[in-house]
Parts: C-alpha cells; structure tokens; sequence
C-alpha cells in the first residue's frame, strides 16, 4: 500500500529545480553509522539486529525530521518491491537481497532516508536535485546530529566512525554527483574524462559500476577515501570537480549544435517521433530515447517539454515501477505496451497544451 | 569468498541470449563457482527472470565490493586466526575472508592486522572529520574543534576575518592540547 502510493509521483529530488539540475540530475551524501557494543550487522545474531533496529527505531521517532516518516519493514516486501525501492535510490543493491531487521525509512518526499542493519548499523542520506552538495552535507549532518542525542555511535579519534567496511572508516561519508551527459558521450570524451576523474582521487563510473557502458549516458562522481580529510573539503572537492565537469558538457553541446546542428536535430526529433508513436518500447530502447530527448530539451529544441517531465518519465517506465503501480507482476511484453502508453500519454498531453 | 562471485564482462562481438536462443544478450557475466569459470550472455528478458537483469538507475557493484575482492588478494596474512575480539569473537582470518570488520572493538583488539589494511586503503593518516558530540573527554575536545572549525567557514565567508582569526587561534590552542 504504502509502495503503490508512492508509485504514484516521483521522488522530490527529480524534480530538476536545482542548480545545473539540466546536467547534474542529482546529489547525494550518504553516512554510515554503527552503535558502539552492537556487533556489525554482517556478522550479528538475529536477537543483535533486533536489539539494534528497536534502538535506531526509537531515535527515530524522537527526530524531528524522520518522525513522519514511512517506514518500511524489509521482510514483508516482495522481491519486485524491493526492486521498486532499489530503482528509486531508496536502499543498496545489498538491502535489496532482504533479511531480517531490517528497515527503511524513507521522509515522503524521499529526499532523506536511512536504512537500518544494512552492512553498518544506519546508512542515512540525503538526495537533492541538481548541484547543492554542501547543502546536501549540512541537512545529513542536522539528521546524524540529532539521532546521535539518542544513540551511542562507535568512534575512535584515531580512525572516526567505525564502520563495517574499511573502505567508509572515517568519516564514512560518500558524497556524488549524478550527472547526464550525452553531448561528451557521443563526442567520445567520457573515457578519458573518467581517467582524469580518477587521477583526482575521485571515482567515475557508469550507472551499472566500472568498466560497464552507461545506459542513457548518465554517470556518477563520487569521493573514494572517507579517512584524513573533513566532510566539507571532501563536498566541496566532489563539487568543484562536478561544476567542471558540467562545464565541459555544456562546452560540447555548444560544439555540437554549431558543428552538427542539422543532425541532431535529426536524431532528436527521431527519438520524439518514436517516443510519442510506439506502441510497445523496451527498457532499453525507451531509456535511449529519452536520453536523446533530454539533451534536445535541455538545448531548448523542444519549447513544449521541460527536462522535470524526462526525469519523471525515466523514474516511472522501469519495470518494478511500472509492476508496483499496476499492483500486479506482469510478463515482459505487457510492460512494453504500458512503457509505451505512459511515455506516449505524457508526452503527447504536454505536446498540445502549446 | 562464499558461493558464486560474478563479474560484468563486455563481449567483442554480438552474441545470442544463451537461454532463449533468439533475442540479442545484453548481460554478459563471468561467474565463478568454486574456482570454476563460466560465461553467461542473456537477454534482458531471460536476465530478469534470472534476477540478473540491471534496469536504469540501479547502482551497480558498489565500491565495498571491489574493496572486499581486493583486501582479499592484498592481505596475505596466514597468522592472526588466533588471536580474536573479546566481544565479538573474530579472528582477523573471518575478517578477512568477508572483508568486514566484526565490531567496534575489533579496531582496538585487532589493531595491528587492520592498520596495515586501513592504510593501504585510505592512506597513512588521522580522521579529522566530524566528532560525534557525545563521547570520552578527549572526544569532546576533537568536537569542539570540529564545531570552531565550522564556525570559522561561515565567518570567512561573510569576510569577518577579525573575528575568523581569533578562532583559528583558539583551535590552534586546542590542537597543540592533543
């Protein structure tokens, strides 16, 4: 019930009223908080989650900004609906597998949720549209603030926040950047963009992780080492390395639009053509397309479009989305015509309102 | 590592999902079970039903991931499977096999096998982040640096550099206490 509800709009974050939100479609810190005596969930009993997920649980209730809050229990959910919250950058691709004593909470604009017993005893975050990662940073630093009034974290001055995974020990933040960019994808940029990326001590990769191609050109910078440096240094790094970023995709459009103007135009009004006709259209295809039709309007080609109902319609077609909406598992081919139908119907409806 | 562990891979040529004989494969994995390396090539279709299937905006291998994979290959250590932490019960050797830390306590009873480790993933150095606010005596202190040192962002950027320079004595004063 509670999945079905939230089917029905996309996460606040999509919304694309950030700053630079027509390239960076989203930012987010994460931080990862274990109790001090608790063993860490990969190795803890069932009574230990238990005793731990009661704790965070209760800190939660008294926290001004998750108190009302959804809250989701892991074991009740089918593995379609687990998926549906995976897609929506609710929980890990870990969290996703189930397990006992294990929560979402997720605030109802999804814009800050924490998972609890994931690999640390809380992952909470915080996704904001656009290009605000220090704001990003202070609203999680408020949460992790306030929830501590109630918990005992683990610490040690030596090494931070102890986490499960030394690769988060410290400050166990990860700040990144979720960026589009079609125009350096198809002038072959990106490889050796993301190698430069690497050399700044930051990771570039695909949406699926490393070396794996970006379906609908989108990518995400994110910091590696969470030991030595503040969380403000390490924000503002991630950020500036994003602005230039942004600012070499921006270039590349220019480039394009003077150099190939006429074809991508083509391409761009190809994708629309394609999109406003079909009748069945894979996950594949559909996200290719609106790919292409993002870029277009983000290039003002398409005056009656506006680059918050791509993000919509990118969060709405995947196939746990659309499952949970309709309430009901469906067979692949049925999701294509409904894929189709939805991009079909939002698009055409915007299309003749000028 | 226990079970299969999979590997994305990316194909020289078209191949043909391995299941339905007819759609083109999209997913290509290695996966290796028990030493044994095999390679899938699958639809999206046939993927999903597997539960392989990505879709858009899922996140894909995360970081721990490939980390785990890698202080498996870089810790060669066959002692300190006997020593273990007092609350958990861990030797470095589970530690190292899942690549998790047990608990807490683990990074005081077992320092000398996970700082080697710490510092070949994050290199030799000393949290200097955020301080929880509760906390020993010594915490307390590290807190309220770190507050100062808020302080002192805001007041530089609103140009107030009278007041920012006498804060950074103070946090000055603080370190030097360490």
């Amino acid at each position: 019930m509670i999945l079905q509800e939230m089917a029905n709009s996309a996460s606040q974050w999509s919304r694309a009223d950030g700053p630079e939100a027509e390239i960076v479609f989203s930012c987010r810190v994460r931080l990862a908080r274990n109790l001090e005596g608790f063993t860490f969930p990969p190795w803890a009993h069932d009574s230990v989650l238990k005793d731990v997920s009661d704790k965070v649980l209760n800190a939660v209730k008294r926290s001004h900004y998750l108190k009302n809050s959804r809250l989701i229990k892991m074991s009740e959910l089918s593995s379609t609906e687990r998926r549906f919250l995976l897609e929506r950058h609710l929980i890990s691709p870990e969290f996703s597998s189930g397990g006992p004593h294990r929560f979402l909470v997720t605030e109802k604009r999804e814009m800050i949720s924490l998972m609890v017993n994931e690999e640390d005893h809380l992952r909470l975050q915080s996704i904001l549209s656009g290009l605000q990662l220090m704001d990003a940073w202070r609203l999680t630093d408020k949460i992790d603030d306030e929830l501590e009034q109630n918990l005992d974290y683990a610490f040690l001055p030596q090494w931070g926040y102890l986490t499960s995974c030394p690769t988060n020990t410290g400050t166990g933040m990860r700040a990144s950047c979720m960026l589009h960019l079609p125009a350096l994808a198809v002038t072959h940029k990106i490889d050796e963009l993301m190698k430069n990326i690497s050399k700044l001590g930051l990771v570039a990769r695909g949406l699926y992780g490393e070396g794996t191609k970006s379906q609908g050109d989108f990518f995400q910078i994110s910091n590696q080492v969470t030991l030595g440096s503040r969380e403000e240094e390490v924000v503002d790094h991630v950020e500036s390395v994003t602005r230039q970023v942004v600012g070499q995709e921006k270039k590349a459009r220019d480039i394009l639009l003077r150099r190939d103007g006429i074809q991508l135009r083509d391409q761009m009004g190809r994708a629309y053509g394609t999109l406003v006709s079909a009748y069945l259209l894979r996950s594949e295809e559909a996200i290719s397309l609106l790919s292409k039709l993002r870029l277009g309007v983000s290039l003002n080609l398409f005056p009656q479009l506006n680059v918050q109902v791509l993000n919509e319609l990118f969060f709405m077609i995947t196939p746990a989305q659309l499952q949970v909406k309709e309430g009901k598992e469906m067979a692949a081919l049925d999701r294509d015509e409904l894929r189709a139908k939805i991009i079909r119907g939002r698009l055409s409806k915007l299309g003749q309102k000028k | 590592m226990i079970g299969k562990k999979k590997t994305i891979i990316v194909p020289k040529k078209k191949m043909i999902c391995q299941v339905c004989g007819e759609r083109e494969a999209t997913f290509h994995f290695q996966e290796m079970t028990n030493g044994q390396v095999k390679e899938l090539h699958l639809c999206e279709i046939c993927a999903e039903k597997k539960g392989l299937g990505q879709t858009f905006f899922m996140p894909g291998f995360s970081l721990s991931n490939l980390m785990a994979g890698l202080t498996e290959l870089e810790v060669p250590l066959s002692q300190g499977t006997s020593v273990s932490c007092p609350h958990c019960g861990l030797s470095y050797g589970d530690i190292k096999r899942k690549g998790k830390i047990g608990c807490g306590l683990c990074y005081q009873e077992l320092e000398q096998y996970l700082t080697p480790l710490l510092e070949r993933i994050q290199g030799k150095v000393r949290h200097s982040g955020k301080v929880p606010k509760k906390g020993k005596v010594e915490d307390q202190r590290e807190r309220r640096i770190y507050e100062l040192r808020k302080e002192l962002e805001i007041l530089v950027r609103k140009e107030e550099y009278e007041r920012a320079a006498k804060l950074r004595d103070e946090i000055r004063r603080l370190e030097r206490e360490k």
